[in-house]
């Protein structure tokens, strides 16, 4: 049996804040619901409280005609709700049947019956299309995989409506492909999805009907099918948005080498990697999860060792041993993961936009006042909204901790900027400001690496793009050539 | 630049930053309702020569957990304070004493060739801790568990087992760097205020203090950032090992000898006026002064049970322990 | 040539022979020592005279052998028994057990290898685990100093007392002390804290004391370790009131100020030295050579100390 929802005017307060104003709306059973709006609109809180992670201040919520209220997660789960986090809740010690059945142990006396759990969890791993063991520790797996374990799980927990928060975010446009058909398997099955995401093309694919939220209100819901991928932004933000992309104007022709690596191989990564950007450019870097990009920067930087390869800055060699070697000779990287490596999420805003280049303000006692006034600067020129400076990291959103963790890795005025995955789990408002942005970048002269598993962007955006496929470099491709096919035909070596 | 986007910030700033701030006061709000506790109890609590006694008695622990602060705040631990100390104090004695009977130096000259001693020794013992920490790759806490037998171990085998004694005539010399005042108060608490002081500014106001709190904070993030985070660690040790020099060189001319009883549990008393003060034992920030209050806080503690004798001389300890975790409580919202 | 060959033959058969016929008559002794590993002043001077007692012994009898073994806690020694037992292969055992409760069973077990057992300060919970009993005078170790104290007050006045850790030994002599000065009713315990038989935490405990008594006429320090923070405490307080400082056990220093007479606080000690393990040792090394038994109690008494016997009880080499 599917899950039929009916909010009636759910309002939520935290402390004198309101995030959510009187939302009514319902959800007939087995459909594909596309939950649409920037980050803050409320969508998250109005999840929170249908999966039991919240309560709601007022209002009601029914569940098949009859009104419920969650006090947990648990509750939520036995009515057949699960919520599936961005950030996914396994326990990376563990086997995937173990995770299955965290708190759930199956049991056979006072014992745990690993037997049983193996067997059915091998039957779910199957049902999402994961062919692998149910001994395998989570830790051993890949992000599309976590997230194939995590369906699994909620398919154990005879999950009949399913809530994907931002699911595809970090996946590859093949696995994306394979979870989509999983969706639809499921939906014919019976099972309601809603379905959390900033990727309109891909809501625009998978949705029966979206449902827009804005500044804790509902504000409509339409079949996919009537309304474009421009309308569902203009939606979402309340007002027209202009083309998403800065006009893109070449670098200068007698522009120098910002950057040439020659040779770079990445032991267990990469091998023979050879690219150069000008000053001006904006050069993009395709390719599958575990293609090897990320690691080949990283090891640019200095943070994992290479066996061989030049690097060179400006025409001069260089020697970058550490990321310190690599700030102070003008390079600077942003991390694809925000919370585990961009940014200290619990320390104050301010001390993550210096930390790089600390000695400026240290004199040697740091200048706290010095370091206000780059904050300040930095939130209007970034446009980070933030209502007070002396907040941590974590109580921004997405979006404004991304803009930060640019605003971090630009602070040292570096000539070559490498950002990895920039525009990850951040809404179309705050994307295309950091598409604007780097546009900015690359005028005043500076090279711009941009590594994206997102193609609209590499093509929207990029005047070069890189394609790598298992360590390797397979082709570069100009600003004509780009085009979707292309770039997953090199991805994936179908070409 | 295009104009940014509506995305609303943090939606309860006021509250937590008010949360903040009631919690951060914890230690103190402890700390004076203990004074009144113990005014109660006995009016010679409130003596100014108590509070001399009490704030003297702490300055041992305080300078030790001042150090501490920052190897807690950078996610480490030194389970080996109290030995160092021991090892240390036994060192000095032994060094001193063999010095006299070389004869060749002056006294004065013995006592600061002494405290040399003492302190290289505390930043040397510091330098291996951190060196086996980040570059032999071992927890900070197995290393450090193990070096607080092995100092220890070597105190018993200098001391014979029994007890190394100053000789009586350097102890002489030596004495007023506990027993003398200056302006009124003792000289071991002008040193604990100057090294709480130093501290405070180190963590808060230099780039070294902010990588300290960066890298417990997350350390991969702090890498990226292009930290040394090694060298970093390898200096919040050796500051934790000179505290702990400077505190021995204090402690020495008390009672002018070393046993295998010194320094014993320093380890973690110091640990819990760290905590106590509210910094989190998991690392990433934290505050000297609290720290400070925190160390005051657990001997006025120990203090006031002397005064009185409502409690069971059994229970002593239970009542430190009631008084750790009720302080505890009382922070626990920060996070 | 070949008669020479015989008579090294004969030699060489004489020597085996000898030999064999020696550990026939007399039986050899192979004696375990267990006691805790030195963390204070007496523990201290426990190892150094097992130390001694062996270098003395094992020289003037070649059939004996003296293991010693360190412990530093109850667990710890009772593994060690075993190993004492299975892999030394003892016939003979010294004890000072760390603990009487903990201890009983895994002594009994090693009597019950036909071990000859001698415990040493702390008797077991069941006297049947072992044959002989050497200890201090526990009693007495309270009790002289509460004479003493009463007696050179004249009958009236404050004392404090210091503890030890917590532990039957410290019961017995506190309440020993108690009991003597009920002799002299005007003779007022003020408060008795614990300062486990430290030097810091005596130091702090007499700060208190003096912060909140105004007048105090002597202290049990209870043990010389104690006492050195004590009078530490008194001269930092400049408090002239206190005039005996009694502490306890006879340590090196202690003695060594009695006799020099360099504190007029310090007028008398009461024995209670790390030396009778060596008095145990010795009395059941001796015994076993000769395959007796001891007496099933042996008390070492403990006495007062004061000026004129000093002498006797300083043993300069002893680290106590």
């Amino acid at each position: 049996m599917s899950v039929a929802v009916h909010f009636d005017a759910i309002r939520k307060d935290f402390g004198p804040v309101r995030v959510l104003h009187g939302v009514s709306f319902e959800i007939a059973p087995g459909r594909i619901y596309g939950l649409l709006g920037e980050n803050g609109a409320g969508k998250s809180t109005l999840m929170k409280i249908l999966s039991g992670y919240e309560t709601a201040t007022a209002g009601e919520m029914r569940i098949d005609g009859v009104p419920q209220v969650f006090g947990n997660s648990r509750q939520a789960e036995a009515a057949g709700i699960v919520l599936i986090h961005q950030e996914f809740n396994l326990a990376e010690h563990l086997t995937i049947a173990q995770n299955m059945y965290l708190g759930h142990e199956k049991r056979r006396g006072p014992f745990v019956d690993d037997v049983a759990m193996r067997k059915d969890a091998a039957r779910y791993l199957a049902q999402v299309g994961l062919t692998i063991s149910p001994d395998t520790r989570v830790r051993d797996l890949i992000v599309a995989e976590k997230q194939l374990v995590e369906i699994a799980k909620a398919l154990s927990r005879n999950a009949r409506l399913l809530i994907m928060d931002e699911p595809t975010a970090t996946l590859t446009p093949g696995e994306t492909a394979r979870l989509f058909t999983l969706m639809t398997k499921l939906k014919d099955d019976g099972v309601t999805l809603l379905y959390i995401s900033h990727k309109l093309d891909e809501v625009e694919h998978i949705t029966d009907e979206i449902i827009v939220m804005r500044d804790g209100r509902f504000i409509t819901r339409e079949a996919t099918a009537n309304v474009t991928r421009q309308q569902m932004a203009n939606l979402m933000v309340g007002r027209e948005l202009s083309d998403m992309f800065p006009p893109r104007n070449p670098p200068a022709a007698d522009a120098p080498v910002a950057l040439k690596v020659s040779g770079l191989t990445v032991p267990g990564w990469a091998s023979e990697l050879d690219f150069e950007v000008h000053a001006g450019e904006i050069l993009g870097f395709a390719g599958l999860v575990g293609a090897g990009r990320t690691e080949s920067f990283e090891a640019i930087i200095g943070l994992r060792p290479r066996s061989a390869g030049q690097i060179e800055m400006l025409g001069r060699p260089v020697q970058l041993k550490s990321p310190r070697d690599a700030v102070r000779h003008g390079l600077t990287y942003l991390s694809e993961d925000r919370k585990g490596k961009g940014l200290h999420v619990n320390l104050p805003l301010a001390d993550n936009l210096t930390l790089m280049t600390l000695e400026r303000y240290a004199h040697p006692w740091l200048s706290l006042q010095a370091e206000r006034a780059a904050l300040r600067q930095a939130v209007a020129h970034f446009g980070i909204r933030t209502g007070d400076l002396d907040l941590r990291a974590r109580m921004l959103s997405g979006g404004n901790q991304q803009k930060l963790a640019l605003a971090k890795v630009l602070h040292p005025d570096p000539k070559v900027v490498v950002l990895d995955e920039p525009t990850r789990g951040v809404d179309v408002g705050a994307k295309r400001d950091i598409y604007f942005l780097i546009h900015q970048l690359a005028a005043q002269g500076r090279a711009v690496i941009v590594i994206s598993s997102e193609l609209i962007e590499l093509i929207g955006l990029c005047h070069r793009v890189a394609v790598m496929r298992g360590g390797r470099l397979q082709t570069m491709l100009g600003m004509e050539q780009l085009n979707e096919e292309e770039l997953i035909a090199h991805a994936t070596g179908t070409h | 630049m295009q104009p940014a986007h509506t995305e609303t910030g943090s939606t309860r700033p006021s509250l937590q930053r008010m949360l903040r701030h009631v919690s951060s006061l914890g230690p103190v709000l402890g700390l004076i309702v203990l004074c009144i506790a113990g005014t109660w109890l006995n009016p010679d609590f409130a003596t100014l020569d108590n509070m001399m006694n009490v704030l003297t008695r702490t300055a041992f622990i305080g300078i030790i957990a001042v150090g501490m602060t920052f190897v807690i705040i950078s996610g480490g631990i030194d389970l080996s304070v109290g030995s160092m100390a021991a090892l240390i104090a036994g060192s000095m004695i032994f060094l001193m004493n063999k010095l006299v009977l070389a004869g060749t130096l002056s006294p004065l000259a013995i006592v600061l060739t002494g405290i040399a001693l003492a302190l290289l020794l505390g930043a040397a013992f510091g330098a291996i801790h951190g060196l086996l920490i980040t570059k032999g790759r071992i927890e900070p806490f197995i290393v450090t568990l193990g070096t607080l037998g092995i100092f220890r171990a070597y105190l018993t085998y200098l001391a014979d087992g029994g007890a190394l004694t100053l000789d009586t005539a350097l102890n002489d010399l030596y004495a007023p760097v506990y027993y003398a005042s200056l302006l009124g108060i003792p000289v071991p608490i002008w040193v604990f205020l100057i090294v709480a002081a130093l501290g405070t500014i180190i963590l808060n106001r230099t780039a070294f203090g902010r990588h300290v709190q960066a890298i417990g904070s997350n350390e991969q993030v702090a890498r990226y950032a292009a930290i040394r985070v090694d060298l970093v660690k390898i200096v919040t040790y050796m500051f934790l090992g000179l505290c702990v020099g400077i505190a021995t060189v204090l402690y020495v001319p008390r009672l002018g000898s070393a046993t295998p009883t010194t320094g014993i549990l320093w380890e973690l008393e110091a640990i819990a006026a760290v905590v106590v003060g509210g910094t989190a034992l998991k690392g990433g920030e934290g505050r000297v002064i609290g720290t400070v209050i925190g160390a005051i806080l657990l001997s006025v503690i120990s203090n006031i049970l002397n005064l009185t004798s409502i409690i069971s001389v059994y229970l002593n300890a239970a009542v430190q322990g009631f008084v750790i975790i009720i302080v505890a409580f009382l922070q626990r919202s920060r996070h | 040539m070949k008669r020479f060959t015989q008579v090294l033959g004969a030699g060489v058969l004489a020597l085996a022979f000898g030999a064999i016929s020696g550990n026939a008559v007399a039986e050899k002794v192979t004696l375990g020592v267990s006691i805790p590993t030195a963390t204070h002043g007496f523990t201290g001077g426990i190892v150094w005279w097992a130390g001694e007692a062996k270098k003395e012994l094992e020289k003037k009898y070649p059939d004996l052998k003296v293991i010693i073994k360190t412990a530093g806690g109850a667990p710890e020694q009772a593994n060690q028994l075993q190993d004492l037992v299975t892999v030394n292969k003892i016939n003979a055992l010294v004890i000072f057990p760390f603990e009487s409760a903990s201890l009983t069973q895994p002594v009994s077990q090693v009597k019950s290898k036909g071990v000859y057992v001698t415990v040493v300060d702390r008797g077991l919970t069941d006297t049947r685990a072992q044959d002989a009993y050497v200890a201090g005078d526990n009693t007495a170790f309270g009790k002289i100093p509460g004479e003493y104290i009463g007696k050179t007050l004249g009958g009236k006045g404050n004392v404090v007392a210091l503890r030890g850790i917590p532990t039957t030994l410290d019961n017995e002599r506190y309440e020993a002390f108690q009991t003597a000065l009920k002799a002299t009713p005007d003779v007022k315990i003020l408060d008795a804290k614990y300062a486990n038989w430290n030097r810091d935490d005596a130091f702090k405990v007499t700060q208190d004391f003096l912060t909140r008594f105004k007048h105090i006429d002597a202290i049990w320090a209870a043990d010389d370790d104690m006492a050195v923070g004590v009078l530490k405490a008194l001269d930092q307080a400049k408090r002239t009131d206190v005039k005996i400082v009694f502490g306890g056990a006879g340590a090196k220093g202690a003695i060594k100020t009695l006799m020099d007479g360099s504190d007029k606080r310090i007028q008398a000690n009461v024995s209670y030295s790390p030396k009778f393990i060596y008095d145990a040792i010795k009395l059941t090394a001796e015994a076993r050579l000769k395959g007796e038994a001891l007496p099933a109690k042996t008390i070492i008494p403990s006495v007062l100390i004061t000026k004129e016997n000093a002498k006797q009880f300083y043993f300069p080499n002893s680290p106590f």
